[in-house]
Order: C-alpha cells, then structure tokens, then sequence
C-alpha cells in the first residue's frame, strides 16, 4: 500500500482513538451539557471512572514530588489533573444550576427525573422543600384560600400554570460527526436539511433532540 | 386601578441592576395583599349571588318540566329567566374581574418572590455559608432562612460527592496564582503549605485555595 493511503488511515484511527479517551468524552458531555437548554443525561460511569482517574494522578504527582522528579514534569501533571478536576466540577455544577432553575418542572416530569443522579434527586428534593416552604411563608399563606397552589394560578386552573419550563425551541449551534443526509426538521412541512459531517448548524433544540440523546449530534 | 401596585412592586425589581437586590419592600408588598384581600371579600357575596340565581333558574326549569303549565305562564317564566340571566351576567362579569385581579396579583407577588429567590440561589454558589451586611439588609426574614436551607442542601449535595463545587470557577491557566493579601488573616492551613497571611503580603498560591479568599474580597489577584 501505498505511504499516503497509510497514513491517512493511521490519522484517522487516532483521530477515532482519542475521541473515545474519557477527557474527550468529559469534554462533549460538559459541552454538550453548557449549550443545551434542559438538563441530559448524567452520565454516571464517565464521572466514575474521571474520578478515579483524577484520585491516581493526584497520588502519582506527591510521588512525583516526593521523589524530587524535575519540577517541570510535575507541574505539567499537576496542570492535567486541574484541568480534568475544572471539566469535572463545571459539569456538575451546570447540571445543579439547571436543576435549580427548573426544579418544580423537573420533579412533575418523570423523563427528566429519570436524568438525574441519586444524589441529585436528593438535592432536588430538598431544593422543592426549600422553595415550597419560602414561597408559601412569604406569599401564598396570606392570599385567600382558592389562590394558595404554588403550581396553579387558582382552584380555577386546569393545569400546573405557575411551573416555569425551559424553552425547548431555544436555536442551538451543532455539529455532526458524521453524514446524517436528510433530516426532518419538524412537522410543519418544511423540507428536510441535508447534514453532513462536520459542519456547523444553527437549529431549534427541540428538532434535534433526538440526535443529541443517541450522540450523533454534538452541540458547540 | 387595580393590579397598579403590583406591577409597581415587580417594576422595582426589574430596576435595579440584574443580580442585585433591593431592599424587600414590605409597605407595598402588604397594600397588594391587602388588595387581594378586598378582591375577595368582593368576590365571595358575588358567587353567592351568582349562584343563587342559577339555583332559580334550575328550579324554574324543572317546575315547567314537571307541570302542566298555560302559554302564559310559560311566556311569564321565560321573560323572568331572561331577567334572571341578564342580572347574572353582570355579576359574572364582576366576579371574573375580581378572580382576574386577583390571579395577576398573585403573579405579580409570585415573580417578586420568586426571582429575588433566584438572586439569592446565586449568591449561594459564590458567598459560602454567612452573607455580606450589606446585602443581609435587604432580605425579608423569610428569603434569610431560605438562603441558609439553599447554603446547607449545596453543602449536602458536595459532601456527598466529596468534591467543592464553589471553587474552579474560570478555567484554570497556571496552578499557582499570585495573590496580594489586603486583610489581616493571620496564618492558615492551605493544602500545600502553611502560610502567614498579613496585609499587603504577596505569596504564590494555589489557585483552588486563594479562590474562596478572593471571593469574600480578602485577596486580590495579581495578573501583571
């Protein structure tokens, strides 16, 4: 074979290699999660095993420092590690922040629940508690009886009106990995995109959902 | 007018500066409860009112069913429950006008509360555990308690995880940051080193570690 066909084979196994590596997939999962105007998936094993990744490079830096390896070394380590511990720490702490805002239209959907971590279930329980007990002290309390639901404006609503929802149709910018051909953006009878691999789009959220769920579509 | 006041109470909000606070103001906040109270105690004769008329009315539908009655008769019960719903119109339409009020004040208060509540979730990722005076001041004693039920299910969540999520704000650019001291703190324990924090010191320090300082304002960094 030829040189050239090799190497442009070789660049694209390691192009496939790294993607795969977990500080990659920290990267499109933190990425993915800042652009995205509800809350994903947590994805439980990813952070497990980035943690256990970050425990060994802290443990491998003391020894480094013990054992008095050139300082340079050390300080490249100990940049990796903070990087990794910064994407950690961002992602979970986007994912609260959403969980705060939306907490009360979270708990009513079973899907979005279904998203959360334990511990962030417990969070967004006592989040609910929180909230309900300020809301009915400072305000509901004194208002007449029909008027005292914080989820519905009165006795009178038929659903949950006073719940905020994130906007789902919020235009998001993306990228596809790979050729995606004709996509139907939605019902209205528009004609379908053409996606191919590898360029940016600007699209309403709610068209592409279903990609971003299953990975095909990375948000920017 | 009605429903003036509240937009007055949520204009105040909006004023000020997005992520500060103003002073909770509790006068205008109890003229619009005040207010609701009046809508309702409109509200209640009116339903009554409302639904004594339709009481008549189904009444004097199941009497022409049941009896044999004369044309006159029957032309007298239908002129009377036209004036029956006519008088009733006019009380619905009051009691929606009341109901609607009310609901938009309800709103209004609602959003009042509730975004001066998100404000304070804020300022629980970047204040630890005790607020600044100055922004104490302008809490109701209900939004204090909720900050300190905020602060502590934050602190939960983190110990659970075993990971501070208040500090690594920005991406970092070196581990080590130089900082200038600009309070007394004495010495403390950082995770590194042990270090004698006195005014006007500058030191390298971890960035994780300076972070919390900086952000109650006892440090500054230095970028230059």
């Amino acid at each position: 074979m030829e040189p050239g066909a090799g190497e442009g084979s070789s660049t694209d196994d390691y192009e496939s290699l790294i993607s795969t590596t977990d500080a990659e997939l920290l990267k499109r999962a933190w990425r993915n999660e800042k652009a995205a105007p509800e809350i994903l998936k947590f994805e439980a094993a990813l952070v497990q095993r980035s943690r256990q990744q970050i425990q060994l490079m802290e443990e491998t830096v003391e020894e480094f420092t013990r054992n008095g390896v050139d300082p340079l070394t050390v300080s490249l380590y100990q940049m990796d590690l903070d990087r990794t511990l910064f994407l950690l720490r961002s992602y979970l702490r986007t994912r609260l922040q959403k969980i705060e805002k939306y907490v009360l239209h979270i708990q009513k959907t079973a899907e979005l629940w279904n998203r959360l971590s334990k511990q962030e279930q417990k969070f967004a329980i006592r989040c609910v508690g929180d909230l309900t007990q300020h809301l009915e002290q400072s305000v509901l309390t004194k208002l007449p009886d029909q008027y005292q639901s914080h989820l519905k404006q009165s006795g009178a609503s038929e659903n949950d009106d006073m719940v905020p929802e994130p906007k789902l149709d919020t235009y998001i910018i993306c990228r596809s990995k790979k050729f995606l051909g004709a996509f139907q953006l939605d019902d209205s009878g528009e004609e379908p995109v053409n996606i191919e691999a590898d360029d940016l789009y600007a699209l309403p959220y709610k068209s592409i959902k279903p990609l971003v769920e299953s990975g095909q579509i990375d948000l920017v | 007018m009605y429903g003036k006041k509240a937009s007055e109470l949520v204009k105040e909000f909006v004023s000020c500066e997005p992520g500060q606070l103003t002073t909770f103001n509790n006068d205008l906040f109890a003229q619009v409860i005040e207010e609701c109270n009046g809508h309702l105690l409109h509200l209640q004769p009116l339903m009554r009112k409302i639904q004594e008329r339709e009481n008549k009315l189904k009444d004097n539908m199941i009497s022409e069913d049941e009896m044999a009655i004369s044309e006159d008769e029957k032309r007298k019960s239908e002129a009377e429950k036209i004036v029956i719903q006519t008088a009733m119109k006019s009380d619905q339409f009051g009691a929606l006008i009341h109901h609607l009020s009310l609901v938009r004040n309800k709103r209004c208060l609602m959003a009042y509360v509730y975004n001066r509540a998100e404000v304070i979730r804020s300022l629980g990722w970047v204040v630890d555990c005790v607020l600044p005076e100055e922004i104490e001041e302008r809490l109701s004693s209900s939004e204090k308690e909720y900050f300190k039920n905020h602060a502590a299910t934050l602190q939960t969540y983190m110990s659970e995880l075993d990971l501070d999520l208040t500090v690594d704000m920005v991406p970092p650019k070196d581990p080590y940051i130089k900082v200038r001291v600009l309070d007394d703190i004495g010495e403390v324990v950082l995770s590194d080193q042990v270090a004698n924090l006195a005014r006007h010191a500058m030191l390298f320090l971890r960035r994780t570690d300076a972070e919390q300082y900086i952000s109650q304002g006892l440090m500054e960094e230095l970028t230059g």
